[in-house]
């Protein structure tokens, strides 16, 4: 598994995919799907993360007739898209990467019959939305289906191997020095990372483009230690008159002047300065 | 002259000192009066495509493009030298930074000409207009 694609620019989604098998291209085959990296770091009780590079090395080994494909979505794809103003939540964001995989996989030749999928979100509208996407798929959709279905299994090996390596190889794109590497699990009361967490605040600008700022403890800790910032006045710039503004509070304190500014001046917020 | 009679004096050599540092406008209001890290965090993880800027700033997208001052204008930044203690005494300031020309960061969509900040950039020229004598 070359990771260099992604890490070249880790601040954008990319996929990345093993060699198609001939066998799959001339047989009837499966697929199946899971996710990694919602939760914290070390969310595999099952497995360690030695296990998990053996077991991909085994997968690797059987490349006759097994082959993979990785939808990597960067922290800050994520974050952009959770907090963009029509918002994209997490599962919307994870149907979509799915889609796009099995799309994959059918325009690299694949002969797709049947699609495994451990569920994100209530697995019964889910499966529908795939069946309904791919006719002629038979799409199964469950929760825990990593324990059910081994290509789903497989297809979590590949998704974990694939975090464990971007989380131990991340190259901030900040000029932060040498950065501590000790992250924790990831679970917000773990005292690692609530050190990284704060160590790594930095009261302007938040947080490097590794972490989530969607992530709620991310947030938390921004509302606490860092400066406000306020995106209504934002929303005002870009669209010239604030919702407040409405409501008579925007008016600056003082203004005495009886003539009105004219509307070329306002929209351009041009102010004759009198005051500092 | 302000409406309270008092006079601000800008200290006009400070201009040879200021700094001339790449000048941000960010779409927030930023409750933060003092030096930021931006060469850390920010410049670094600017990315440039054409004249297209884009870059995220605490999570959320941001696309920018660079904005010049109007011909023969200068921005300035000044700064206070010494914070009055009432509003009837005069007023010294300095120039702290100059600049030609600033990023222009909007949330999520690249600015347009129709921009407040980049159409007030014409309103120099235009004044020049309105007041040049009519032949």
């Amino acid at each position: 598994m070359d990771l260099g694609v992604f890490e070249a620019d880790n601040s954008v989604s990319c996929r990345l995919a093993s060699a198609v098998p001939e066998d799959c291209k001339n047989e009837d085959c499966c697929l199946g799907i899971d996710e990694a990296g919602r939760g914290p770091v070390l969310d595999s009780k099952t497995l360690s993360e030695a296990e998990r590079e053996n077991l991909f090395e085994k997968l690797d080994e059987a490349k006759s007739f097994v082959g993979w494909a990785l939808q990597i979505l960067s922290p800050n794809t994520i974050s952009t898209s959770m907090l963009q103003r029509a918002k994209y939540n997490l599962n919307a964001l994870s149907h979509d990467a799915a889609i796009g995989l099995v799309q994959f996989a059918l325009d690299s030749g694949v002969q797709l019959k049947e699609v495994f999928v451990d569920t994100v979100g209530p697995a019964e509208k889910y499966e529908e939305k795939l069946s309904k996407r791919f006719s002629g798929i038979k799409v199964t959709v469950r929760p825990k289906a990593d324990s059910l279905f081994p290509i789903v299994s497989a297809a979590s090996i590949c998704a974990k191997v694939a975090r464990d390596r971007v989380v131990k190889d991340w190259k901030f794109a900040e000029d932060l020095g040498e950065v501590d590497t000790e992250y924790g699990s990831g679970y917000p009361n773990d005292p690692k990372t609530k050190s990284w967490m704060l160590k790594y605040l930095d009261p302007v600008f938040g947080y490097p483009q590794f972490v989530r700022f969607s992530w709620s403890t991310a947030q938390t800790l921004m509302d606490s230690k860092a400066v406000t910032e306020d995106g209504e006045k934002a929303a005002a710039r870009q669209n010239n008159t604030s919702m407040l503004s409405y409501f008579g509070r925007n008016k600056p304190a003082g203004q005495t002047q009886t003539r009105e500014t004219h509307r070329f001046f306002t929209e351009r917020r041009l102010q004759t300065v009198d005051t500092l | 002259m302000s409406v309270n009679g008092c006079v601000t004096t800008v200290q006009l050599g400070s201009l040879s000192q200021a700094d001339k540092s790449q000048l941000h406008l960010l779409p927030c209001e930023i409750e933060h009066d003092g030096p930021a890290e931006i060469s850390r965090f920010f410049t670094p993880t600017v990315k440039e495509q054409k004249c297209e800027k884009t870059v995220s700033f605490r999570g959320r997208g941001l696309k920018g493009q660079e904005v010049s001052c109007p011909q023969g204008y200068t921005g300035l930044v000044l700064k206070e030298v010494q914070r009055p203690s009432s509003d009837q005494e005069d007023r010294i300031v300095k120039v702290s930074s100059v600049f030609q020309n600033f990023v222009y960061w909007n949330l999520e969509t690249l600015p347009t000409s129709d921009d407040g900040v980049v159409k007030a950039m014409a309103w120099p020229s235009l004044a020049e207009m309105i007041h040049a004598p009519v032949d």
